[in-house]
Parts: structure tokens; C-alpha cells; sequence
């Protein structure tokens, strides 16, 4: 065993994995706060990646400008979501949320092909081609990047979520949303806030990985099943759950996809899911609710 | 007051509809049913397909159209790249549409399941499916115009021993039936001329980060990597990661998967790679001429490849409906098709017994971002 090779093969699954991270995030974001499951989750990061395409080529901004405008941007589109779908149907049962916003991904979705196309796109970026050379190692300056942004804006998630008034009303909400409403905390306004964080973080993850790979309208599906695996191992609606869940699904993909065989890599997530939920249903990091 | 708004319209709806249907008897279009991947990752390769096809209707139609004056008309189904949604395409086609004649068959896997639908039923046109048992246990109505991966790689296989000077070699594969058969093929083949092949990595047809596998092959230290990549999107990003990872060899791009798109997605990443294709952009074939100007003014992609098999396919339904002189006489469509040579947008095409096309392969080289046939 080449320790050059492995060691590459851990630094490609740490970054595959924090982009996993920042699509988990805003899905176990929106379950713990709103206990909502939302199907249509990975198409706000296929968005984010058409944004900062559109972004770049029609107004000509550079690539860092064009992701933060594309970010900014779906997370408005997160508020009319919210406003249009989720918020009026917050009353119904969980399986009416869950479908519509199924059907809200197939909108986005097939809306997004008639309206980008089909081709694919390439979101062009000065890091994409420029490598890092440590030793043998090589990574290039996107794939540093999409660790590095990750990490600072989970950590900064962290902290408004600990310590800003919002964040306190977060998880008020989180715990008890009657409670939380009779105690004063503006019940919509954190409907609105949840889905522009998760939307946002979505589209982040979009525009930082658009530049790895060729994006598709389709590539959503793509995400928000990465996304669930995520999840279902780290514990619906832990952010912590989330990080580790994510970072452990990239390296376990691509040491066993190293190690064993590619098509095993695919497999090993849908593996995860259904060990995780035989034997601790709630998710490494999450904490058993009883209903 | 509403029943009357109800009469009145349902009267006016007979009249149309009378009037429609007296239209429709003078020239009732012969309907093509098109089974391509609209959606999901190949769906840009569908819609160039259909594209293609859709430049060459409107050239046949333009020239008054087929037996005596019947236009073309595509019918359209979505196959998804999925064998199980292009069986139910085919059905659809078949059994609700009543269509003339189907052209499928883009993606090997889609082929083969959905050949069993239309045995014997309908003359079917399949176009890039590589898979050789597309044609081996194909039925009588059944044609396929791109050459059979055996075809191509042998082809490929002594250009790649002649003139590349490599030792070793290694590939990075789609895992699916036409996948696992190029790298049966490539090992044999290459085996023989003595160069070595030194490992494969199988992918998936949805996998969006190849990082994993190149890491395995660039370990390798082959003198080349052959990528065997049939959609644009995944090709796009195998070549650019293939290069990120800092892989200094010879770079080769699967048989009949080169394009226009791709060469703009891949950027420099493709510069100097080779293929092998049907369809050489460059050729002074004057109904390729006349095709890829109709294209231009129809559509905004470049054409391509699959573009281009599509158009044949049309073509040649056209001719052998007129020669048979019905849209729907199976027997003697087919008859026509393997009687004899057919001048085509892609030079002469002659048909075997079991339907499997024979025609010209170029070799080809992305030069200053252009696709150009290199002549020996």
C-alpha cells in the first residue's frame, strides 16, 4: 500500500466530503428547526451552480462575485419557497409537506431544463486548473477551497446558531414550536430564516463544486441523495451529526472506492443507511424523539 | 344560456374536426416514433440526436416529403438512458401511437431491451448503440447504423498500436453492458500488438467526481489512459479531472464519443486527444454540406456525431418507404434497406443480413479546439 496514494485518496474524500457537509446541513437544518423533510432540497444547489453560471457569463462577474451573488440569490428564492410552499402548509400532515415538496423538486427540476437546457454547463474558475503541490500530493486550489469555505461557514453557522437572538429562537422552535410561539418568538420569521440558511447553504455547495465537475439540471437528485445519507447517519437535525456524517461518507466512498471497487462506493451509502437504521435509528449524533 | 355555449362549441369543434380530417386523408404524415434520453444526464446527447433528425425531416419534407407527398413527422419519447423506460417507450410507440417506424437505440443498455419489443413488429432504426448483440440477435426488421464496438476498436486498436508509441496502458470505463465489453475488446486487441494493459476502473453512469479513480490509475503510471466515456457531461469531467490530477501521458477518448460540446466543456483538457468517429466534420460530402447548413439554421448547437446518425436514420427510412412505396409494408422496407448501397450524409452505407451497417470510420484529432480528420 502506497502511503502517497492513500494519503490522496483521503484528501479527495475529506473534500467530497465537506461538499456533502454543506448540502446536509441546510436539509438537517430545516428538519430539526421545522421538522420538515425537503425532497426539493438538491435542486437549490443545482441552482446555485446555474446562478453562478448565468452569473458569470451574463453580467460578467468573476467567479468569486458570481458565487456570492448566486448564493444571495437563491437564498431569496429560498424565502418565496418558503412563503409558497412550505409556510401555508405547516398545519398538514407531515406526508402533504413531504409530497409537495417533491413535487416542488420536479418543478425546479424540469423547469431548470427548460429553461438552462439540457447541455450540460461548465462553470468556469481560475482555481479549477491550478494545483497544489505538497510533495506528491495534489490537489487543486478548488477542491482547497471548497474545504476551507465549508469549514469557515459551518463554524460561523455554529456560532449564530449558539449565540445570535435568531439562533436562540431557532432552537426554541426547534424544541417546542407552541411553547416557543406563546413565549414570543416570531414563528414565521423563523420559517423565513431557516429556509434562506438552507437554501443559501445549498447554493453555496453548488457554486463551489460547479467548477469540479459539468453540471446538468438533473444533478440535484444527485445531491439530495448524498444529502439524506448524510443525515440518516448523522442524526436528523444535528449540524454536528451533519459535519461528521458528511466527512465519514467522503472518505469511507473513496477509501473503499480505492480500496475494493468504484462500484462499491456507490453502494456503501445505501449500505450506511440501513445499518444506521437497524441499529440506531436516530443517528450517531441525533437524539431518539418519542411521538 | 349554457347549453347553448355548450352546443354551439361542441358544432364548432365537429366542423374543425371535419375539416382537419379531410385535410389529413389528402396527406397523412408518416410518423417516426423517436426513442431518445431527453432527460437525465444523456439528455443533451437526446437532444442532439433529435436534433439531427429533426434538420434532416425538415430537408426531406422541404423537398415535398415521401411517397407521393407525405410529410415526416417525429413523435417523440423520453428514455431516460433507462432500458426499463425505453421498453415502455417502445410500447407506447407501438401499441398508443401506432407509429410508422421507431429510430432508438442511442445507449447500448436501452438498445438491447428494447429491441425484444419491437422484433418483428416494426421496422426499427437503432443508431450509436455500440453493443455487437444489438445486431447479433437483432430481428428482421430491425437495422443498426453505427459500427459495433468490435468494429471500431479494431480499427482504433491498430492506429493506437502503429502510431502512439505506448507501452502501457490503462482505462477508466462506464459500467454498463457497452462499457465492460470496450474493455474486453481493448485488452485483447492491444494485447496483441504488445502493449500492455495495466488496470480498469468501472464508474457509474451518475458518478459526478472521478477524483477516486484517476487517483488508482494515475498510480498505475501508464503511458496512456483511455477514457471510455458515452455521455458529454461525464466525458467533459473525466477529461478535466484527468488533467487536474496532474497525469502528464497520452490521453484517449472512447471510439464515436467525440463532439462539439465536448471539445467546448473539456477546454484544453481534450487539446491533441484522439478518436475514432463516422462523422468527419471536415468532409466535402455535399448532402453532409447541405445537412449541417440546415442545422445551423435550425438549431444552435454544433452538429454532431449523434446528430448525424439520427439524420442518416432518416434518410434512409425515407428512401426505402419510397422504394417500397408504403410506410408500412415492414417486408419490403426492409427488403429495400439491405438490397443494395445508400449514398448518405456519412458516404456510402450497405446493410448485412442481420441488419448491421457498414460504413466508413475516420480517425480524428481535437486541434485548436476543432474536430479534424487526420489523413494518413
Amino acid at each position: 500500500m502506497d502511503y502517497v496514494v492513500f494519503a490522496q485518496q483521503l484528501t479527495n474524500g475529506l473534500v467530497n466530503g465537506m461538499t456533502y457537509v454543506l448540502i446536509a446541513t441546510g436539509l438537517t437544518l430545516v428538519f430539526g428547526v421545522l421538522h420538515i423533510i425537503n425532497f426539493a432540497h438538491g435542486e437549490f444547489y443545482m441552482l446555485g451552480a446555474f446562478f453562478t453560471y448565468f452569473a458569470a457569463k451574463l453580467l460578467g462577474l468573476d467567479y468569486i462575485s458570481a458565487a456570492v451573488v448566486a448564493t444571495l440569490g437563491v437564498a431569496v428564492l429560498g424565502i418565496f419557497a418558503n412563503r409558497l410552499f412550505f409556510w401555508p402548509l405547516r398545519k398538514e400532515h407531515e406526508f402533504t409537506v413531504l409530497l409537495s415538496s417533491l413535487g416542488l423538486a420536479l418543478l425546479l427540476t424540469n423547469g431548470g431544463e427548460l429553461i438552462f437546457g439540457a447541455d450540460p454547463k461548465y462553470v468556469p474558475s481560475p482555481f479549477a486548473d491550478s494545483v497544489f503541490e505538497v510533495g506528491q500530493l495534489i490537489v487543486t486550489q478548488q477542491r482547497v477551497l471548497i474545504f476551507v469555505v465549508g469549514a469557515l461557514v459551518l463554524f460561523g453557522l455554529n456560532l449564530f446558531i449558539r449565540h445570535s437572538r435568531m439562533g436562540k429562537m431557532m432552537r426554541a422552535t426547534a424544541q417546542n414550536p407552541e411553547g416557543a410561539a406563546l413565549s414570543g418568538v416570531n414563528i414565521r420569521q423563523v420559517y423565513t430564516v431557516t429556509f434562506v440558511l438552507a437554501c443559501g447553504l445549498a447554493a453555496l455547495a453548488g457554486a463551489l463544486v460547479g467548477p469540479t465537475a459539468m453540471i446538468f439540471p438533473t444533478v440535484g437528485s444527485w445531491a439530495v441523495l448524498k444529502g439524506f445519507i448524510v443525515v440518516i447517519l448523522g442524526g436528523l437535525g444535528s449540524i454536528p451529526g451533519a459535519l461528521i456524517g458528511g466527512l465519514t461518507l467522503g472518505v469511507v466512498e473513496s477509501l473503499a472506492g480505492g480500496y475494493i471497487s468504484l462500484g462499491f462506493a456507490q453502494a456503501i451509502g445505501y449500505a450506511i443507511i440501513i445499518v444506521v437504521l437497524l441499529w440506531r435509528p436516530q443517528g450517531l449524533f441525533g437524539t431518539a424523539r418519542r411521538t | 344560456m349554457m347549453k347553448r355555449k355548450y352546443l354551439m362549441a361542441a358544432a364548432a369543434a365537429v366542423l374543425l374536426g371535419t375539416a382537419f380530417g379531410a385535410q389529413a386523408q389528402d396527406k397523412e404524415p408518416v410518423r417516426i416514433g423517436t426513442i431518445a434520453p431527453l432527460s437525465g444526464p444523456g439528455a443533451f446527447d437526446g437532444q442532439l440526436a433529435v436534433e439531427g433528425m429533426e434538420a434532416m425531416v425538415e430537408i426531406v419534407n422541404e423537398n415535398g416529403g415521401i411517397l407521393d407527398g407525405r410529410m415526416i413527422e417525429l413523435v417523440k419519447y423520453d428514455d431516460k438512458g433507462n432500458p426499463e423506460e425505453g421498453v415502455s417507450a417502445a410500447k407506447r410507440a407501438i401499441e398508443q401511437d401506432d407509429v410508422d417506424a421507431i429510430v432508438g437505440g442511442w445507449f447500448s443498455s436501452v438498445a438491447l431491451t428494447m429491441k425484444e419489443v419491437t422484433r418483428d413488429r416494426i421496422i426499427n432504426v437503432m443508431t450509436s448503440t455500440q453493443h455487437p448483440n444489438t445486431t447479433k440477435e437483432g430481428h428482421k426488421y430491425l437495422f443498426r447504423l453505427n459500427a459495433t464496438s468490435v468494429m471500431m476498436s479494431e480499427t482504433y486498436a491498430k492506429f493506437i498500436c502503429d502510431k502512439m508509441d505506448i507501452e502501457t496502458i490503462a482505462f477508466i470505463t462506464i459500467n454498463d453492458d457497452y462499457g465492460r465489453l470496450e474493455v474486453e475488446n481493448y485488452e485483447r486487441l492491444l494485447d496483441e500488438c504488445g502493449i500492455e494493459v495495466l488496470g480498469n476502473e468501472f464508474y457509474n453512469k451518475d458518478d459526478t467526481d472521478f477524483t477516486t479513480a484517476l487517483t488508482k490509475l494515475k498510480a498505475l503510471d501508464s503511458d496512456a489512459i483511455y477514457v471510455s466515456a458515452i455521455n458529454t457531461a461525464q466525458g467533459a469531467t473525466i477529461y478535466r479531472q484527468i488533467k487536474q490530477s496532474g497525469y502528464k501521458g497520452t490521453t484517449i477518448a472512447s471510439a464515436g464519443n467525440m463532439n462539439p460540446k465536448l471539445v467546448e466543456l473539456s477546454g484544453p483538457a481534450l487539446e491533441g486527444v484522439y478518436s475514432v468517429s463516422l462523422f468527419a466534420p471536415d468532409s466535402d460530402s455535399e448532402k453532409l454540406k447541405a445537412w449541417m447548413e440546415q442545422y445551423g439554421e435550425m438549431f444552435s448547437n454544433e452538429p454532431s456525431f449523434i446528430g448525424s446518425l439520427g439524420a442518416q436514420a432518416v434518410e434512409l427510412l425515407a428512401g426505402a418507404m419510397d422504394e417500397a412505396g408504403s410506410a408500412r409494408d415492414y417486408d419490403k422496407i426492409a427488403e429495400a434497406l439491405r438490397g443494395h448501397e445508400w449514398e448518405t450524409i456519412l458516404g456510402t452505407i450497405n446493410f448485412d443480413e442481420i441488419g448491421q451497417a457498414m460504413q466508413n470510420i475516420y480517425l480524428v484529432q481535437v486541434k485548436d479546439g476543432e474536430i479534424t480528420s487526420v489523413n494518413e
